[in-house]
């Protein structure tokens, strides 16, 4: 006799029920990061819900299957995979978003740029904020690097290089002025030591931390002013090449490659990727992010 | 190259069979997974489930969980054996029984934590196989789950000097590995081994378990041992490791581990590992699930 133990029903383990979510968003997702290399985790699927109903709204469309059909088979599906693009990363923005980029760049990545860079002349580091918007990552990055002045790089200087395509956002960048959602992730001691009172209850960037930072209006497709941009360190570049088509991505991040020294590193957003679009840069892990390293030339130095 | 170990590791980890906090069913579940399929008596297995009552129950809420895909909630533990076939519940039971193997008290390592990187091991080994033409999800799961054996003989049998080594590694933001080697002279990978060996494990894993971070040492079974070494610097990397800031970057493209597994499993060239990683944020939530499953030890 086979001994049978009787058992209660087991309590629902999941609050997270998979049937609640259409398998036409997974679709989507997937679509989504086919074409733009920005993956919605199933934690993060709620986003993209809200993004496509937001979406849906305008459009007067009323199922997701419907919608799917708009991204898919309507002549417009280009132009909307763009604004529903935007719908999901546009409130992503905010100082201190990549906490765990910035852990990489301080524990790791900026003890490589010194080993590598060490028997040169000029100890300066070189970082590009592509795609700057209103410059929080911009900022972010000063203080953080600013933050090892007295430990990791004393007696180093850096500068970084900000740019966007739109004039309006460089502008609004270079007054520093930040608001309580774009300070979400901002602590209060880097608030105490790299901000003033502003109006409105607003907080701005201290001057001093800007003279560490060039704003410009840059298009990454203008060719001939990105082979100006050469000697860089580290490039970010976050949500931005998600809305270039195949071709101008490739040619885009030729540019990066060859604007970056060797051993130099290329960080996208935290749930974006290359799509395997180039094997010149090695995919590394960090701690909770990946990110793209130029390989030093074989033999060791640059 | 065969590793000997020294004669005092093997003597003190063969104390730990004796000890109360090994769940009876553990050795006869690990001859059972030695046993070909085809000569497994479906009833012994039932009876092996049924033997703890507390496991038993464990076993039927982990099986009714979507991550082992059970629809419906079974209502006896013959039903779940038919429905869930033979290494799933080889799997689901060696889960439990692992989860409740050891006494809480002696543990310099958090446990939640070390059964977090085991059970995270465990499935995205078997994720990351069920990518791979001809290589068996349940073994990678097993050998996943298994490969940090050496932690808990550690925690059992060397705890004052392992206490020490687990304090350097967070001190010092290093694999504990690195720490085990330098405060202790040997690391997990040789007490893992000499449990593993004593237990009559299956030697795959037993090579597994000795060269998880030297796949290029290991004498047999190359790829699955090469698996876990990817699988787990990949737990290790998205918040499925030991719970501090490992200081490290892994280059998993250029890792020979890959290269050893890209000889057998020529689709790895087309993998889209950023791709993989992003899914893979996805199990840590599926793993606190079980790992709370795994530790209640509510008789359900």
């Amino acid at each position: 006799m086979t001994p049978v133990t009787q058992l209660p029903t087991p309590p629902s383990i999941s609050s997270r029920d998979p049937g609640l979510i259409d398998p036409a968003v997974r679709q989507i997702r997937d679509l989504i990061y086919k074409v733009s290399g920005i993956y919605n985790a199933e934690e993060k699927l709620y986003l993209l819900v809200d993004g496509c109903g937001k979406r849906m709204k305008q459009l007067g469309v009323r199922t997701i299957r419907e919608y799917w059909d708009h991204l898919t088979a309507h002549p417009s599906r280009d132009g909307e995979l763009r604004l529903l693009l935007n719908e999901i990363t546009i409130g992503e923005t905010c100082l201190f978003r990549a906490q765990s980029q910035l852990d990489a760049l301080r524990k790791m990545i900026l003890k490589e740029f010194i080993a590598d860079k060490s028997r040169q002349a000029v100890k300066k580091i070189r970082v590009w904020s592509a795609g700057c918007s209103t410059g929080e990552e911009p900022y972010t990055l000063a203080m953080s690097l600013l933050e090892e002045s007295e430990g990791l790089l004393k007696g180093w200087q850096f500068e970084i290089t900000a740019t966007d395509l739109n004039d309006r956002s460089v502008e609004t960048a270079k007054l520093g002025t930040y608001g309580d959602y774009a300070l979400r992730n901002t602590t209060d001691y880097f608030k105490r030591k790299y901000f003033t009172p502003a109006e409105d209850g607003k907080l701005q960037v201290r001057p001093e931390i800007k003279k560490y930072i060039t704003f410009n209006r840059l298009n990454l497709t203008d060719d001939s002013k990105m082979l100006f941009m050469k000697g860089m360190d580290l490039i970010c570049c976050c949500n931005v090449l998600i809305y270039f088509d195949g071709a101008s991505k490739a040619r885009v991040i030729n540019h990066f490659y060859s604007d970056l020294n060797y051993g130099g590193y290329f960080f996208l957003g935290t749930s974006e990727s290359l799509l395997g679009m180039t094997d010149k840069f090695h995919l590394v892990h960090f701690p909770g992010t990946i990110a793209y390293w130029k390989p030093m030339l074989q033999g060791g130095k640059p | 190259m065969t590793v000997t170990l020294a004669p005092d590791i093997r003597e003190r980890v063969s104390r730990i069979e004796t000890t109360p906090a090994i769940p009876a069913i553990l050795l006869p579940l690990l001859r059972l997974l030695k046993t070909p399929a085809e000569q497994v008596d479906l009833d012994e297995v039932v009876r092996l489930v049924s033997y703890d009552k507390a496991i038993a129950a464990q076993c039927v809420r982990v099986a009714s969980s979507p991550l082992f895909g059970l629809a419906k909630p079974p209502s006896s533990i013959s039903g779940v054996v038919v429905s869930l076939g033979l290494k799933r519940i080889e799997s689901i039971l060696l889960t439990c029984c692992m989860g409740q193997a050891f006494p809480v008290s002696k543990w310099d390592l958090d446990p939640v934590v070390f059964w977090k990187h085991s059970l995270g091991c465990a499935m995205v080994c078997r994720k990351f196989s069920e990518k791979l033409a001809g290589a068996d999800p349940e073994k990678a799961y097993m050998a996943g789950l298994l490969h940090d054996i050496g932690f808990l003989a550690n925690c059992m049998v060397y705890s004052k000097e392992f206490a020490e080594a687990v304090r350097v590694a967070m001190d010092e933001q290093i694999p504990l590995g690195e720490a085990e080697l330098a405060v202790m002279g040997f690391t997990h990978c040789e007490t893992g081994r000499a449990i593993a060996e004593q237990w009559k494990m299956e030697e795959d894993i037993i090579q597994v378990v000795a060269h998880h971070h030297d796949v290029e040492n290991c004498e047999s079974d190359h790829a699955l041992v090469a698996i876990v070494h990817l699988c787990d610097l990949l737990c290790r990397m998205r918040g499925l490791g030991y719970g501090y800031y490992e200081r490290r970057k892994a280059d998993l493209l250029h890792d020979p581990a890959w290269a050893i597994l890209e000889k057998v499993h020529e689709e790895l060239q087309g993998m889209d590992l950023a791709r993989f990683t992003f899914e893979m944020d996805d199990s840590v939530i599926e793993v606190s699930e079980l790992v709370s499953m795994v530790f209640s030890r509510s008789n359900a």
